[in-house]
């Protein structure tokens, strides 16, 4: 059950679900990288790297910019600001659920007890 | 009722599960009524702030469908939820099908949910298990830090944010 997902977040969910992107995003937390660094770490191919870059990028969590005939990668962390709220969300979801089943089981019950048991 | 029983308790035993369990001070069969009846649901099926549920049906029969609808200052329907009902023992077992979609009819999450309920005492024990078509969906779903890789990612990510 997943209620505020929205398109750009289900693109951060995504980009990291696979652990070559969070190793990725892991590296580019030290600060930019070319595509030849980001790919040796990983033991992958530079087209597999640009693949999984491109995937980061779509859901906005990379930046590329070109300097020569370097493509240097940086870290753009605020759709993950985003991504964690709502990661604690789906147990505060359910967590703020219950508590109101709670109240609503007590009232159910309070409902059936007047028949039985009067004051 | 020990506090500590009303304590959720979140797991992923599969890499396409979440099982969800909490317990309630009530019978089983008034957590299941709250659980499948319109009027009972809208009181605890919260949307997320700013939305309103404008369609909740819920006929818990095998084959009965589930249907929820919500709008948005932007959108009517902003999300909708529906499901079938595939298998039903009254007040102990009920699993359906559950499609999330925005209002433009884009598919954003598809997954069965199984409701188990054990009742003791003046407890009734609920277990929720959702299982979802890949560990991808899984995750995006969840997006917690209880599955290892995401885990370590997220302390990274952590230290990331906070530094």
């Amino acid at each position: 059950m997943v209620l505020d997902a929205s398109p750009r977040l289900d693109l951060v969910f995504h980009a990291l679900a696979h652990p070559a992107r969070r190793a990725i995003i892991r590296q580019l937390s030290g600060g930019e990288r070319n595509l030849s660094e980001l790919a040796a770490p990983l033991s992958m191919t530079f087209p597999a790297a640009t693949k999984h870059v491109r995937v980061l990028e779509e859901a906005r969590l990379v930046r590329r910019r070109v300097a020569g005939r370097e493509h240097l990668c940086r870290l753009h962390a605020a759709p993950l600001k985003d991504a964690m709220l709502w990661t604690e969300q789906f147990r505060r979801n359910w967590e703020v659920r219950f508590e109101a089943l709670d109240s609503l089981l007590d009232e159910m019950k309070s409902e059936e007890q007047p028949r039985s048991r009067r004051r | 009722m020990n506090p500590t029983l009303k304590d959720m308790q979140l797991s992923t035993p599969t890499d396409t599960t979440i099982v969800i369990a909490r317990s309630f001070a009530a019978p089983r069969r008034l957590v299941w009524e709250a659980m499948f009846t319109p009027d009972k649901m809208r009181r605890w099926m919260l949307p997320p702030p700013g939305w309103t549920t404008t369609t909740c049906e819920c006929d818990p029969r095998v084959g009965g469908a589930l249907a929820v609808a919500w709008k948005s200052d932007e959108a009517d329907p902003a999300m909708t939820l529906r499901g079938v009902f595939t298998e039903v023992v009254l007040h102990e077992r009920a699993v359906h099908t559950e499609t999330m979609a925005l209002g433009s009819g884009q598919v954003i999450g598809s997954l069965v949910e199984q409701h188990e309920f054990t009742e003791r005492g003046d407890i009734t024990s609920m277990r929720i298990t959702q299982t979802y078509a890949s560990k991808e969906a899984r995750d995006g779903a969840i997006a917690s830090g209880m599955s290892e890789g995401m885990e370590a990612c997220y302390k990274q990510l952590d230290a990331v944010l906070t530094g």
